[in-house]
């Protein structure tokens, strides 16, 4: 089916598995992002508590991975939305949630194959999703990661790195 | 249980105005040391377990932690002193060998520190290398005797032709190379920062005993294959693969005795680099079992060289001991293409640390006398001399060369560059920068990527740094260095030192 | 002669038809934009508000949303795609062999390319009647879907006017308590609404549970406790008999039991039908609903048909089935307007799913849910309930692949599932994990995290 035109150029967040340390920075900053004062300190201390990361970290022995919403091209949350607040810009590819004309009523968790949206019980009954943070210049999730786990790279360039990376892989 | 006599080394200080119990500390300390109460919403910290790697200060999201060195004091002796108390606490406790990790801490003196380097002012003119060419690049392995040419043609056509046939050398872009670290004392994805690193600079860096693992062949051009005394992962393609083959006779933090990498750390991965099965201890005898003599490491030098159709330079790597002089005449006479001598501080994986701290001599003695002594014997040309034991900074190596090395071997400083905080632990295998280690879930804690990015900064500003106190000498090549002990003077150093140095004290002048 | 009076009103052309303003048509809308920016389409709807969203019904109920927040499309979607919207426009019939249709107004209009999104229409069962008081209810010796709404307090609950009915009826009647007919989905939101509304209410399903379709045993019993703890009540195995009117409005019924209650508002929801009865069919198959293939189009040449109204692949039963929700409809009406306007894609198939939250406890149900092991063979299923927090976690496998769930309390990353049953992945291999409180991406097998994120996220 005809790709939305974009997607392939668009910058995603891609993530090497091998390299994440499972420290969960990457939940805490995008807490700390979508807090009130967007200081740390403060933010923990003051406002805290029902912050939801919209980033992931899945941990099972020694092996951990974040896994955020990967704005799909055919994306089914946005065609399970009952209310139109799920939408895909046509420009920029990215699949942002409105929260004025979210109700809350969790289509868009039944069909989201990486379970990478949440209920945001705090405030108004809302879900929490990923939105690439349109408003930096990179995601804070990559910025923070401390072992570089993280990549926001365009999707050719990461196909290019995957065939590397399978034909020298140690595993 | 009997009342333990060991104390916490280390506290951790921590800010409770800027801890926002994130537990990011929690997850990173292999040692166990903070834990998060639930129901008090803190953290507590066990500081009996904290090894002062600084894992958890780095990652430290507000920069809460502090790590500190808990001094309880004990009454003032100075032939007591707390390192001799505890370390007798230990061994009452343990009955057993105390190990430890990296080189000696002791204060002995350390040479470098007592060596200043020249500088060029009104006869000799400075040169700026970013401005004029300045020359580091080195080359290692055997020189000819003399060089011989043949002129052809005359006039307008006269052409010189090289008559003498050149031993094979290797052709480094900087007198520094990275050391012999074993992968198994080290993790596979420091092996590989290591190897990309030396790839993509133009030097090389050297597997160390634990053969070369099948994906780091591809930087075979770069390597240095070291045959040690337990063998591993030696074989007709694992020689032929390497650059140059180093016959390891010793190491500096461990003269005299040989390594033992324990059965539980002989992964799969590592019982097929190392060729020995899996869970079994890898034992590297202390002498090899063929070499007893002389003329036993001569036969062993020239079956290597022949096994690699004398393609590749075959080197000696030795401890600096007392009468490493001679010795390295020995190894030279026996055909070595270079010498590796590896001074009483160099670094190790595990050793005990007895013989870390009091057997051997420093580096900075040993290349003084070994170049003296193969210079009064006229075959200094024969064989390089690489120099290795705590080579800290660009002016280490400039004054190892001034003092008569070709390069430098640096590994712990390349360990530092990747994370190391010598908190000398390596022995447990817990290393929580996932550079000692073999646990999967700190090595990933190494990601090559940014490995190999430090240690390229490493060398090149390392590189960036000789260029520029060699052009403030006036020198434009290393090779006007070598064992020109004239730049050099000593300071705070009595007699004696000053003459196995073969330098001046700062002051005098010729 | 009258004929030509009455067509020369409308004899134009039109590229694209659409018969219905919802989730399906607009969707298709959208798809014939994507490729064709200048051909002409048409949608009718017989409803009279420019767009809203019927799942949203229950929140305007409730009070939730009010009547600027219940449309998914804004009012600049029609005119930024070019759509000619005609409202209260109902279709009295369409002309299959004659590629043509007819409003109820007498225009018609000839088409290129035709979508049938009309959705289905509630069933009312036909109830006997009787006047109080001795009253003879001379008009109404029964109710049924011709005249249910000329009784006052008889509601159904399939469209907003139905819904701002209602809320005025509660209003001027001063409700306290509604009857509802119908323990299904519907009924259940119609129920949350009202719950929210702080009235209270009856509910009377056939079956011996709430939500029998979607749900099993366990499932509807943590839901019905909710509701009677409420001081609500649920008749089950039950029914209505007898409705009995006063002064022209419902005033209670008798149930199959026997008992009378008092009601003075009823809404029925018993099930939608596919709307299909305005289609003069001839070659147009049409079982429940119209058979479609899988690339939206009828067994006319140039009709096609999607949303609530058709009957297509059921990926989980093999074989066509009407599924009438909201992202199987707008999915199939993408397809079916791409495929309108000259390009190719396929619609895969579907299966049912459903999240539903009453009284704050949210439940997903997708798939074969209620299906039991033992008596089928193949299908073994795994039960998790933790009677304390009211969380129950049932799957459902057949030949070791995920062809049902029911998640109720605790829905997290829910639509895992409805990935693994989509792409009928062979579950063996990570079949402990499943049951895990943290089952995620990270416990699937590796081939298929593979075929999930490369190229998109996660490198294995």
């Amino acid at each position: 089916m005809p790709e939305r035109p974009g997607d392939d150029r668009m910058k995603r967040i891609y993530i090497q598995e091998e390299y994440c340390i499972g420290c969960r920075l990457c939940e805490i900053y995008c807490q700390v992002k979508y807090s009130k004062s967007k200081k740390i300190i403060k933010a923990y201390k003051e406002e805290m508590v029902d912050i939801l990361p919209r980033v992931l970290v899945e941990e099972i022995g020694y092996n951990s991975f974040a896994i955020q919403c990967r704005h799909c091209a055919d994306a089914p949350c946005v065609s399970a939305c009952i209310s139109g607040a799920m939408q895909k810009n046509k420009n920029t590819g990215v699949v942002t949630c409105d929260e004025d004309k979210c109700v809350g009523c969790w289509s868009c968790i039944m069909v989201c194959p990486y379970g990478v949206i949440r209920r945001d019980l705090a405030g108004r009954k809302i879900v929490s999703k990923c939105d690439l943070c349109v408003d930096e210049d990179i995601p804070v999730c990559v910025k923070n990661c401390p072992n570089e786990a993280l990549k926001f790279i365009e999707k050719d360039e990461n196909e290019k790195n995957m065939v590397k990376s399978r034909n020298g892989k140690k595993k | 249980m009997a009342l333990k006599l060991t104390q916490s080394e280390f506290e951790t200080e921590r800010d409770e105005n800027k801890c926002i119990s994130c537990q990011v500390c929690v997850r990173q300390c292999s040692n166990d040391v903070h834990e998060y109460d639930n129901d008090e919403d803190t953290i507590y910290s066990d500081n009996l377990k904290c090894v002062g790697c600084h894992r958890c200060e780095s990652l430290c999201p507000t920069g809460a932690l502090k790590i500190k060195e808990r001094k309880s004091q004990f009454r003032t002796n100075y032939n007591w002193s707390a390192g001799h108390l505890k370390d007798i606490y230990r061994q009452a406790d343990s009955g057993g060998v105390l190990l430890t990790g990296m080189g000696s801490d002791k204060p002995n003196t350390v040479y470098w520190d007592r060596i200043l380097f020249n500088a060029s002012q009104v006869t000799n003119p400075s040169i700026d290398p970013l401005r004029e060419p300045m020359e580091i690049k080195t080359f290692i392995g055997r020189k000819p005797d003399r060089l011989d040419f043949k002129i052809n043609g005359s006039g307008k056509n006269t052409r010189v032709e090289l008559k003498t046939k050149m031993y094979p050398q290797l052709e480094l872009s900087t007198p520094i190379m990275f050391s012999a670290m074993s992968y198994g004392s080290i993790s596979f994805n420091a092996c590989r920062s290591l190897a990309s690193a030396a790839s993509q600079f133009g030097t090389y860096y050297n597997t160390g005993e634990g053969g070369m693992h099948k994906d780091l062949y591809k930087y075979a051009k770069n390597t240095i294959v070291q045959v040690a005394s337990g063998r591993f992962g030696v074989d007709a393609d694992y020689l032929n693969a390497g650059s140059a083959v180093e016959i390891k006779i010793g190491q500096g933090a461990k003269p005299g005795i040989g390594g033992h990498l324990p059965g539980e750390k002989v992964t799969k991965d590592i019982s097929n680099t190392r060729m020995i099965p899996e869970g079994t201890d890898a034992l590297s005898p202390a002498p090899h079992h063929d070499i007893y003599s002389i003329e036993d490491l001569a036969q062993l030098i020239y079956a290597l060289k022949e096994a690699t159709d004398w393609s590749k330079p075959v080197g000696v790597k030795v401890s600096a001991v007392h009468n490493i002089a001679p010795i390295a005449s020995g190894i030279v006479r026996a055909g070595a293409d270079f010498v590796a001598i590896d001074g009483l501080r160099g670094g190790t994986g595990a050793a005990p640390q007895t013989i870390r701290d009091n057997v051997g001599i420093p580096i900075e003695l040993a290349v003084a006398s070994v170049d003296e002594r193969l210079r009064e014997e006229g075959i200094r040309h024969k064989a390089s001399i690489i120099v290795g034991g705590s080579i800290r900074s660009s002016s280490d190596v400039i004054k190892a060369i001034a003092l008569g090395a070709d390069a430098v071997y640096i590994g712990t400083a390349a360990l530092i560059a990747m994370g190391c905080h010598l908190c000398q632990k390596c022995y447990t295998g817990k290393c929580n920068w996932g550079i000692a280690t073999q646990d999967p879930y700190l090595t990933k804690r190494l990601n090559p990527e940014i490995g190999t990015r430090r240690l390229l900064n490493l060398l090149r500003s390392w590189s960036l740094e000789i260029k520029e106190m060699l052009g403030g000498a006036g020198i434009n090549a290393v090779e006007s260095l070598k064992g020109n002990r004239e730049h050099l003077r000593g300071i705070g150093l009595n007699d004696r030192e000053l003459a196995v140095l073969g330098i001046k004290h700062a002051g005098e002048a010729w | 002669m009258e004929r030509k009076n009455k067509t020369k009103k409308s004899s134009e052309l039109i590229d694209y038809i659409i018969i219905g303003n919802s989730a399906a048509g607009l969707a298709a809308a959208e798809g014939i934009r994507e490729l064709d920016k200048a051909g002409k389409i048409t949608v009718f709807t017989e409803e009279g508000h420019l767009n809203y969203s019927k799942p949203m019904i229950t929140y305007f109920l409730a009070g939730i949303v009010n009547l600027d927040r219940v449309s998914f499309k804004d009012k600049k979607f029609y005119s930024v795609n070019n759509i000619d919207i005609r409202l209260n426009t109902r279709i009295k019939s369409v002309d299959t062999a004659g590629m043509s249709l007819m409003a109820e107004d007498g225009s018609r209009y000839r088409f290129k390319k035709l979508l049938i999104a009309s959705g289905g229409k509630p069933v009312i069962p036909k109830i006997k009647a009787a006047g109080t008081d001795g009253e003879r209810n001379r008009h109404f010796n029964s109710i049924d879907a011709m005249n249910y709404k000329k009784i006052g307090g008889i509601f159904t609950l399939t469209t907003l006017e139905d819904a701002v009915r209602v809320k005025d009826y509660i209003e001027k009647h001063g409700v306290k308590r509604i009857s509802i007919l119908g323990g299904g989905l519907i009924g259940l939101k119609a129920a949350e609404a009202f719950l929210e509304m702080g009235i209270d209410i009856n509910i009377i399903e056939l079956e011996n549970r709430v939500l029998s379709a979607t749900f099993d045993r366990r499932a509807s019993e943590i839901i019905e406790k909710k509701i009677k703890n409420k001081g609500s009540n649920i008749y089950k195995n039950n029914t209505i008999k007898e409705i009995y009117i006063t002064d022209g409005r419902i005033s209670g019924y008798r149930l199959k039991d026997s008992r009378k209650m008092e009601c003075s508002l009823l809404v029925i929801a018993i099930g939608v039908v596919p709307d299909t009865g305005f289609i003069d069919s001839g070659k147009l198959r049409i079982n429940r609903g119209i058979v479609v293939d899988d690339h939206m189009r009828t067994s006319v040449k140039n009709i096609y048909a999607a949303g609530d109204v058709v009957e297509c692949l059921d990926i989980l039963l093999g074989e066509n089935k009407n599924i009438a929700i909201w992202p199987l409809a707008v999915m199939q009406g993408a397809a079916a307007g791409i495929n309108m306007a000259g390009g190719n894609k396929k619609y895969s198939g579907g299966f049912f799913m459903n999240s539903v939250e009453i009284l704050k406890v949210p439940s997903i149900s997708m798939g074969m849910a209620s299906a039991e092991g033992g008596k089928e063979e193949n299908i073994e299923v795994l039960k998790d309930f933790n009677q304390e927090k009211n969380i129950y976690k049932k799957i459902v496998i057949r030949n070791n692949k995920i062809i049902g769930v029911i998640l109720v309390g605790n829905i997290e990353r829910a639509g895992i599932y409805a990935g693994l049953i989509r792409n009928e992945i062979d579950i063996s291999s990570v079949r402990e994990n499943i049951s895990k409180e943290d089952f995620g991406i990270i416990h699937l097998p590796a081939d298929y995290k593979k075929h999930l994120v490369v190229g998109e996220g996660t490198e294995v």
